[in-house]
């Protein structure tokens, strides 16, 4: 089923609303209108009552029934029966009044043959037991006309009262909603070349301003993925331009005249060379795209990070030792979590680090064992980055070293951004400082 | 020893035949499932090499039959899907090794001698030897034309394996596998440096070198004469 539409939604809720509060106000109108006839009536009867009660007090039974005639006369919607104590009819003042009138002395209502009557029972002496009884009967059929189309009237008003406001209500809804339909407009013409569009946060209704904000962040964080996977794009087709063009120019220039035997091998060793600097860079960049689709899914087994660094500075340590460099580990903590793949993020590190450190400096790795997380820093000594490049260090492609940008073959620049893709699948956070003359990653990792 | 590639890409195919014929291999290619299920239902090879995704069966498919029929022929698959769930549900099916393409062949020819030497189980040795190199395996001392030779630990099981695997040209990767116990792709030059440290101490006080570098592809340890 379709859902309404929220102005037909608005403008229903508006009209049932208005439906109840005039069709209360009329019904507490129709009963306040008909308690006041009631009373009125009441207080008509018994002046009469009281009339005709001193009318029959002194008056011989002869001269009766022409006092009361012309007691009568006086109102015309009014008639009177007279019972004796135990029952029986001494006097009707009409032939129309209805055979069985109610017993019970009091003010009562009744309603014969399109009439009604309001009813007024009393004994004619108060004080006496077996008094005879005086039935007065008010003709009150006009009144009930009145009510009626009173109760027609209020319906009507309901009714259209409620049509009205349904329409005014829709069209409250519409212009409300107004901002709404800005929205959609502006989610409507975005597309990737356009996500720099952005709403108007503070043209919009309090309501709706934190609905644009969100909007409006969200549109920044796929703005932002966007750019960096253009960029990426853009950066693998350099990346890999590089190394294609100089197999292409390398083989033809081999190919245009005979040379001898060492020459091509030494053009196939050559080649050789850059294809697996190619290999290398479409590996690593699958492990990247891998781990931006969510698929690095690190195994959770318990490690203990003290052995698993001296494992790695083992593994270093003829690249430390050759190039005068202090390799060292303290503090020890125990985690969940990929050894391979926690391994490659460490050694991406200690590689680096390892790189940046002039002789007789050091490397050292620092586990910190907190509650709730893991720290492992890798500090090197040497010369610092600086502060402005310290953001963009994990960035694919990113070389700190611009002396090696461009087509050196060694590093493609994506150690750290794999780096940071490991630790994230973990859960964790990587950042970088420096600052006089040491530099420091720090991998913080929650123990799951 | 008769190898059986499966593989439908006809240049890959033809590559993988010539380089393990040229490494000493007697190999068999076919391109699509179905004869190579066939081929490799009859038992007569040492070991099977599946291209995952093949016309007609693919190479789980042949796994499958393969571990059903009761044959332990090992199996190295290659694929050039990366997915997780891929090597697991590979190495399930009784597959004994995964490569991921690209890969390089010397990977290949080592994954495949390693492969090959698992099923026949090698005597207890108490000493290897190549030429006048003799690595005590009990004692773990080294001796050159009677001169003894301190390694560390690592140079020392890097020597070890050398000298068991002498002749084939050993992988970098391979190398930091299987002395380090690092497996994952690493730019790094640590290996570099270690073989130079080793044939430092192995080599560099004797005419005849044993350590040899193969451009692009690894390291050998074999005897060429001066």
């Amino acid at each position: 089923m379709r859902r309404l539409s929220l102005s037909t939604r608005l403008a229903l809720l508006f009209a049932a609303c208005t439906a109840v509060v005039s069709l209360f106000a009329g019904v507490l109108f129709d009963r306040a209108s008909e308690a006041h006839f009631i009373e009125l009536d009441q207080q008509q009867l018994e002046t009469r009552l009281i009339g005709l009660r001193r009318a029959l007090q002194d008056i011989q039974p002869a001269q009766r029934d022409a006092r009361l005639a012309d007691e009568l006369s006086r109102q015309a919607d009014l008639s009177l029966r007279i019972t004796s104590g135990d029952g029986q009819h001494w006097y009707d003042s009409s032939a129309h009044i209805p055979k069985n009138l109610p017993l019970q002395p009091g003010l009562s209502t009744i309603s014969t043959d399109g009439t009604d009557y309001r009813v007024l029972r009393a004994p004619l002496y108060p004080d006496t037991a077996d008094s005879p009884q005086l039935t007065l009967l008010l003709d009150i059929t006009h009144h009930q006309h009145f009510l009626q189309r009173m109760q027609r009237l209020i319906w009507l008003t309901m009714g259209l009262s409620a049509l009205a406001t349904a329409l005014l209500g829709a069209w409250a809804a519409r212009s409300g909603l107004r901002p709404l339909r800005r929205m959609s407009a502006v989610a409507r013409g975005i597309s990737a070349q356009s996500l720099d569009a952005r709403l108007p946060e503070a043209q919009m209704p309090p309501e709706l301003a934190e609905l644009a904000h969100s909007f409006n962040a969200m549109l920044v964080r796929l703005d932002d993925s966007f750019q960096r996977l253009s960029a990426f794009s853009a950066d693998i087709a350099h990346e890999l331009r590089t190394p294609l063009s100089n197999l292409l120019t390398h083989t033809q220039v081999t190919l245009t005249c005979p040379r001898p035997l060492e020459d091509y091998r030494e053009a196939l060793h050559s080649n050789l060379e850059e294809l697996q600097l190619m290999a290398q860079l479409v590996n690593d960049m699958l492990y990247l795209a891998k781990a931006d689709h969510g698929l690095l899914v690190p195994k959770r087994e318990a490690l203990e990070l003290a052995d698993e660094s001296d494992a790695l500075l083992e593994f270093f340590a003829p690249l430390a030792e050759d190039a005068g460099i202090e390799l060292s580990r303290d503090g020890q903590a125990r985690i969940d979590g990929d050894r391979g793949m926690l391994r490659r993020a460490l050694s991406n590190l200690l590689d680096n680090a390892l790189r940046f450190t002039p002789s007789e400096g050091y490397v050292r790795v620092r586990i910190v064992d907190q509650p709730g997380a893991v720290s492992i820093s890798v500090e090197n000594s040497g010369e610092g980055i600086s502060a402005q490049l310290l953001p963009r260090l994990f960035d694919r492609f990113y070389r700190a070293d611009p002396a090696r940008q461009e087509g050196s073959s060694e590093h493609a620049g994506l150690g750290l951004a794999i780096t940071q893709s490991i630790v994230r699948a973990h859960g964790g956070q990587i950042h970088c400082e420096s600052e006089a003359g040491v530099t420091r990653f720090v991998i913080e990792l929650p123990r799951t | 020893m008769k190898l059986l590639i499966v593989e439908d890409q006809a240049k890959t195919g033809q590559y993988l035949r010539q380089g393990l014929t040229e490494a000493g291999f007697n190999t068999e290619l076919v391109a699509d499932g179905n004869s190579g299920q066939q081929l490799a239902l009859s038992g007569d090879y040492a070991l099977l090499i599946l291209d995952v995704m093949l016309p007609g069966r693919s190479g789980w498919q042949i796994v499958q039959a393969v571990r059903s029929a009761g044959l332990d022929t090992p199996v190295l698959f290659l694929t050039a899907k990366d997915a997780v769930e891929d090597r697991v549900h590979g190495l399930e099916l009784g597959a004994d090794d995964y490569l991921v393409k690209p890969f390089a062949f010397s990977e290949l020819l080592a994954r495949v001698r390693s492969l090959l030497r698992r099923g026949s189980a090698a005597p207890q040795e108490t000493s290897l030897q190549l030429a006048d190199l003799r690595l005590d395996l009990i004692r773990r001392r080294v001796e050159r034309g009677g001169q003894r030779i301190d390694l560390t630990a690592k140079e020392f099981a890097l020597l070890e394996m050398l000298l068991r695997r002498q002749g084939e040209v050993l992988p970098k990767s391979l190398i930091a596998s299987q002395v380090w116990d690092m497996n994952f792709d690493s730019d790094t030059n640590v290996i570099e440096v270690a073989i130079r440290r080793l044939r430092l101490k192995v080599d560099d006080d004797f005419p005849d070198k044993l350590i040899h570098t193969v451009r692009g592809m690894g390291y050998v340890l074999e005897e060429r004469g001066a």
